[in-house]
């Protein structure tokens, strides 16, 4: 390796702290799970640093070259997660967050106990493969940017109170307080007490019920890695309409038999053009017909308090504006806090290129990238779309 | 090497009494052994007959020259308090003994006891001082310390103090044979001591070391600096005699830390991230293998602080720097590695050599005590100036001591000519004993080049771009320029070998045509007069004659140097005039926009567009839109100016993108002059307003061309009151502008503002270079991958398909807001004052950066600002 081929790789590890036992490797290069797997003396050694230096009181966090970010971090002294990035424009900031999103994922699926308290490593190792698929969606390219954002990726659908007014009802009649509806792995629709759901398991199950393969109806034991890491929940999952799925978080009742087809038709049925409406939703998050000017390429808001946001990268998907969102951040201070900031990037000459604008207002972000409009109007679009984005978040 | 988060302390030896003058003395200059220096004292003149100048006592003997006077007030006011200039090193109190102090007696006692309390300050042992009067003189002393596997050992002739490599390890191989004896195992030291007994007599404990032979090969002879009757005083700080020297040699610790070949400063936090060296050699190795790009630094936390430490490897050997991320963020650390990397390359040739020879240790000691300074007290350096210059320096000092080039001061026309004339003939070395006539043979030195600061402000230069930047750094790391900010400077000679990268560099074209650099030496002359310091790069071998040995500096060109300073003596009354009223671009305050005292921005001031965007389209928002290039969010403005909407809407917009107008250029100089004139409120402006106001979109051009003439008499004055940003107000704060091609930048002077003064004002200049700093950061991403992209592109064209990449990143703004911050009025809400930070880079036609602070109270357009700040800025 070395020459060539590293470019846009990204390898995961996960060993236990203590013993250094690889637990697994997962890696994905230009977006997409990839098999080639780093060399085990190299694990070794990128392990046998950090501990080197905890032996010593010196924790080692983070390491650079001139493409690679290599980030470590440990979690309860049992678990050691290490990130190599060679993707274009990787910060520090997103790497740290993965390795969170990651662990909370390895809690979300096989509980905080187990993962702190190793007795047997060959079982730990297989039952970790249970969260492959979700963390290997975190590595590879995504359409969802809660793992960066730390928000929940939501989508605003055309009759929202209605399909508010639905689910609220079923969960009562399922004897739940949480439930929500997902579409894509982006919430539509969600109870009060779904939303009250703490980080990263907000954030993780929607991206769970995503990234599961299609199923009519599932029952699947979760731990909350921030409410509930220890004792065990279960999720249920109703496919609705392709791709359109309604989650319920409860306790050891009602078994899933109960939520028969009777019980959905009486909810569902009279909502279901609504419905209808929401599963193209995905990827462009924003209800059909709503006036975005013709310049903005992507935009994602983020409404800080709620911890929610809207992403969407709807002409084409090819010009994802990458992960600005740290560039936002790095530059705060006490006394002088920023409040917009822009970029302009690309090859230089007219009418090409790409402008980032970010602007934060009240609890709300917006960050809105466009390819036309001159450097000095970019804020002028910004506010006027975020203006016109207040209603929906 | 390796640095920690702790500033380098103070070496007092313990027994000193802390006032003690002489005691002062000596750490001001003990931190190179220096020889008494008469022999290079070589020129085209031997019959140069003149009075000696002052500063030849100061030349050491491997010619280098740093020789100091301040000026008489300086010294004044120095007197009472201990000297706070560091990097100053008194020349006239040498410690040289002559020939005949070489014997015992009583008139000898004195100087011993002088000679061990430097040794004691010299100590190799970091334990000790640690414990012992860490004072806060912390700026005088030079940082000695050395790795544990070179042990220094000193040896007394005439007071030397010489370093000795010493490897333990040398033990494991003769120990199989008989007992030989440490001072000449590891030393190579011969003393006989019976033979030495009979001659001297007995002596109360232990004899003295006198040095009889020196074995061949060993170390002492290798250092070349131990002669055969020299007496061995002290090993490291440790008096020895015959009785306690094999005791004392063989606690040299072990060889397990060989490959530490340099290590500074000592403290708790640095001895921690030496003993996990092996993380940042695992890393490198490691690092470099799986990913084929050099690592370029890590982080890691150590007790509780985030500690970065930047790479820089160089052939075999790697170089380490780490500072607490708190003080130094990471993109600041990375420029200063660079620095510091290519400043020891200019200093010594290249990093091995600057490491790997142990007589560079103290000097390396000093550099790296400067080094430290500079990152974690950057306030303290600039203790000469107001508390407002000050502080200036040091919020400025992050982003402008990275930047790759000079700060420059413009200046007229004819005042720049003046220096242009006095620099040509100085490096025409056609007069007198300089010119080959004079003397019929070959000048020593060929003059390549010179640069004239004047208050530490670039004036003149006729210096390559890369020589120049190289000098610039030296100077700035060795505190020269703020030297000469305030009449510091009664005397300044500096000389020294360097090696300038330029000169040095392979040519890469191997055709003859093309100029081939001789393989020649090069000699960095400094001299310095009051407020003027004149950087000369000489050349020895190719035209001139070829250098042997270490020369020193040359009289003859000295004076003429100095000569050169003298008769520019008279104009800087003028450029002090430039520096007051600075031709660059009028800044405001911020805090004027900040309270009721600038009534006419109170509308925009203290309601932010942004915290009131929920229903925002009624209220009249910052006149930004006065450009009407808002387009589709057209809130009216509150009451547009005539001026703005003239002067506003024909600027030219980037590219042609703009709503609703049709962009159009105007020639530059017409541009530039229309628009300093129309903030002069003039009666021509008058005119232009009228016209543009006409032809909204098409200003005629032959009416600029009219306006032209009449205002060429008035050329000056424009250039005085040149008006960066657009609108009836002056809403500039601050400005950086980085012309690389040159190696020079402009940013406001230290006298435009102290004008301002204010109290937010600072905060502003503070966070607006740090913003820089990040800004600046992202450009260098960009740069790296222009370079890339070029690379790529010769290797097999048009496969660059960077479509779906977000890079380059050209321009970065951030918006800002602040308000006082101490607001004691419970009742209303403190005032809020917004503005942006915008970076702008520029690829084409050459490589420029900009960095500008405003009010956002009219949006600004980059490439304006970064037009009329770089109109006209050449060397």
């Amino acid at each position: 390796m070395g020459e060539e081929g590293t470019k846009g790789t990204v390898h995961l590890l996960c060993l236990a702290a203590s013993s250094g036992v690889p637990l697994f490797c997962r890696s994905s290069r230009g977006g997409a799970p990839a098999r080639q797997q780093l060399p085990f003396s190299v694990i070794g050694s990128l392990n046998g640093v950090h501990m080197f230096g905890q032996n010593l009181e010196v924790q080692l966090s983070s390491a650079r070259t001139e493409d690679t970010t290599v980030v470590w971090k440990s979690f309860h002294d049992s678990i050691t997660l290490i990130v190599l990035s060679s993707e274009e424009g990787t910060s520090e900031l997103r790497l740290e967050r993965l390795l969170q999103m990651v662990f909370g994922a390895m809690v979300l699926l096989v509980g905080l106990e187990e993962l702190t308290n190793i007795r047997n490593v060959e079982r730990l190792k297989k039952e970790l493969r249970a969260s492959y698929r979700l963390i290997d969606s975190f590595l590879g390219d995504s359409e969802l940017i809660g793992d960066l954002t730390q928000c929940v990726d939501c989508v605003v659908p055309p009759e929202g109170t209605l399909l508010q007014e639905a689910l609220s009802g079923f969960a009562e009649a399922a004897a739940t307080a949480f439930g929500s509806l997902v579409v894509s792995g982006r919430v539509v629709a969600a109870t009060e007490s779904w939303w009250r759901l703490g980080t990263p398991e907000a954030v993780l199950l929607p991206w769970l019920v995503g990234s599961l393969p299609p199923q009519a109806a599932r029952d699947y034991p979760v731990y909350l890695p921030h409410g509930s890491p220890t004792v065990p929940h279960r999720l249920l999952t109703l496919t609705l309409l392709p791709g359109l799925e309604l989650c319920l978080l409860c306790g050891p009742r009602p078994p899933l038999s109960q939520l028969d087809p009777q019980l959905l038709d009486r909810w569902w049925q009279p909502v279901l053009d609504p419905l209808r409406a929401c599963v193209p939703l995905g990827p462009r998050a924003l209800p059909a017909g709503f006036p975005l000017h013709m310049d903005i390429l992507g935009l994602l808001l983020l409404h800080l308090e709620l911890k929610r946001c809207l992403f969407t990268v709807e002409p084409s998907a090819d010009q994802e504006p990458g992960s600005p969102e740290e560039k936002v951040e790095d530059a705060a201070q006490r006394s002088q806090v920023p409040r917009a900031c822009y970029l302009v990037s690309g090859p230089e000459g007219p009418g090409t290129g790409w402008r980032l604008v970010a602007l934060q207002s009240g609890p709300r972000r917006l960050l809105l990238l466009s390819a036309q409009s001159p450097t000095h109007a970019l804020r002028g679009l910004a506010t006027h779309t975020l203006h016109a984005l207040t209603p929906l978040l | 090497m390796m640095a920690s988060p702790i500033s380098c302390s103070s070496r007092h030896s313990p027994d000193e009494l802390p006032g003690d003058p002489s005691s002062q003395e000596d750490e001001d200059c003990d931190y190179e052994d220096r020889v008494s220096y008469s022999g290079s004292y070589s020129s085209a003149s031997s019959d140069y007959d003149e009075v000696e100048p002052e500063w030849l006592d100061s030349v050491q003997k491997n010619g280098e020259l740093f020789y100091l006077e301040l000026s008489e007030d300086e010294e004044e006011s120095l007197l009472p308090e201990t000297p706070t200039v560091n990097h100053v090193r008194f020349s006239e109190n040498e410690i040289i003994i002559e020939e005949d102090d070489y014997k015992e007696g009583k008139k000898y006692e004195p100087k011993l006891k002088r000679f061990t309390k430097i040794l004691k300050t010299k100590s190799l042992l970091p334990k000790r001082y640690n414990k012992k009067n860490r004072n806060d003189n912390e700026l005088v002393s030079i940082l000695k310390h050395q790795s544990n596997q070179k042990t220094g050992v000193v040896v007394q002739q005439r007071y030397k103090d010489v370093n000795v490599y010493v490897n333990p390890k040398k033990l494991t191989v003769t120990k199989a044979k008989e007992q030989l004896k440490l001072l000449e195992v590891l030393v190579g030291i011969i003393h006989q001591s019976k033979w030495s007994w009979k001659k001297s007599g007995k002596q109360g404990s232990g004899e003295r070391l006198v040095v009889h032979g020196l074995l061949p090969g060993g170390s002492a002879m290798k250092s070349g600096q131990i002669l055969i009757g020299d007496v061995l005083l002290a090993v490291n700080d440790v008096d020895v005699t015959s009785e306690n020297i094999e005791r004392v040699l063989s606690c040299i610790p072990g060889p397990m830390q060989q490959e530490i070949l340099y290590h500074c400063p000592v403290s708790d936090a640095s001895q921690k991230l030496k003993s996990v060296r092996g993380i940042f050699l695992t890393l490198c190795d490691m690092l470099e293998n799986v990913t084929g790009t050099q690592v370029t630094s890590s982080s890691l936390l150590l007790n509780g602080k985030q500690i970065h430490v930047a790479y820089w490897k160089e052939s075999d050997k790697l170089l380490l720097i780490g500072l607490p991320a708190e003080e130094v963020p990471l993109p600041q650390l990375r420029n200063m590695i660079g620095d510091v990397a290519q400043t020891l390359k200019f200093m010594y040739g290249s990093l091995d050599s600057a490491f790997c020879q142990v007589e560079n240790v103290p000097r390396l000691d000093h550099f790296f005590s400067l080094f430290f300074q500079r990152a974690l007290q950057p306030a303290k350096l600039h203790s000469s100036a107001s508390p407002s210059a000050r502080q200036y320096d040091a919020s400025s000092a992050v982003l402008l001591d990275g930047l790759p080039g000079v700060r420059w001061l413009t200046l007229p026309q004819e005042i720049k000519m003046e220096l242009d004339t006095a620099l040509s003939d100085l490096e025409a070395a056609d007069f007198a004993e300089l010119s080959e006539d004079y003397y019929d043979m070959r000048r020593l030195y060929t003059i390549l080049g010179s640069s004239l600061f004047y208050k530490g402000y670039l004036i003149c230069s006729h210096l390559p771009k890369d020589d120049l930047i190289d000098i610039a750094v030296y100077c700035r790391h060795y505190g020269l320029l703020p030297l000469a900010a305030k009449q510091r400077i009664g005397q300044l000679v500096i000389w020294r070998e360097v090696f300038p990268r330029h000169h040095l560099q392979p040519s890469a074209d191997s055709n003859t045509e093309v100029f081939q650099e001789p393989e020649g030496r090069y000699f960095l002359l400094i001299v310095g007069l009051k407020y003027y310091m004149l950087c000369v790069l000489l050349e020895a071998g190719g035209c001139a004659s070829k250098a042997v040995g270490n020369p020193g500096p040359d009289c003859i060109y000295v004076d003429q140097v100095k000569t050169t300073l003298q008769q520019l003596e008279g104009i800087d009354c003028h450029i002090n005039e430039r520096l007051t009223s600075s031709p660059s671009p009028c800044l405001s305050c911020a805090d004027w926009f900040l309270t009721g005292s600038h009534e006419k921005l109170d509308n925009l001031t203290t309601s932010p567009i942004l915290s009131r965007l929920p229903g925002t389209s009624k209220v009249a928002t910052s006149p930004t839109c006065r450009r009407i290039l808002f387009g589709d969010y057209s809130l009216k403005t509150r009451k547009p100016s005539p001026s703005r909407s003239s002067g506003g809407s024909d600027n030219g917009c980037e590219g042609g993108e703009g709503v609703g107008l049709s962009p159009h250029t105007i020639p530059n100089a017409l541009w530039k002059q229309r628009e300093s004139q129309g903030s002069d409120g003039s009666e021509e402006s008058g005119a232009l307003l009228k016209v543009t106001k006409k032809k909204a979109t098409l200003p005629n051009p032959f009416h600029l061309g009219n306006l032209k003439k009449d205002l060429s008499e008035k050329e000056l004055e424009i250039y005085n009151t040149m008006k960066l940003t657009s609108g009836p107000e002056n809403t500039l704060f601050h400005y950086v502008a980085l012309e690389t091609v040159q190696g020079i930048f402009i940013t406001p002077t230290h006298e435009e503002v102290a004008q301002l003064s204010g109290s937010i004002h600072p905060q502003l200049i503070k966070n607006f270079h740090q913003c820089c700093l990040s800004i600046r950061a992202v450009f260098q991403q960009t740069l790296v991958e222009e370079k890339k992209k070029a690379l790529n592109r010769g290797d097999h064209s048009g496969s660059t398909n960077s479509i779906s990449s977000l890079n380059p990143v050209k321009e970065y703004g951030v918006l800002f807001e602040c308000s006082p911050e101490k607001w004691t009025d419970q009742r209303k809400a403190p005032p809020v004052m917004a503005y942006w930070v915008v970076g702008r880079l520029f690829l084409h036609p050459k490589l420029q950066e900009l960095y500008v602070c405003f009010h956002d109270s009219v949006t600004e357009i980059a490439i304006e600002m970064a037009f009329k700040l770089f109109f006209g800025l050449t060397l």
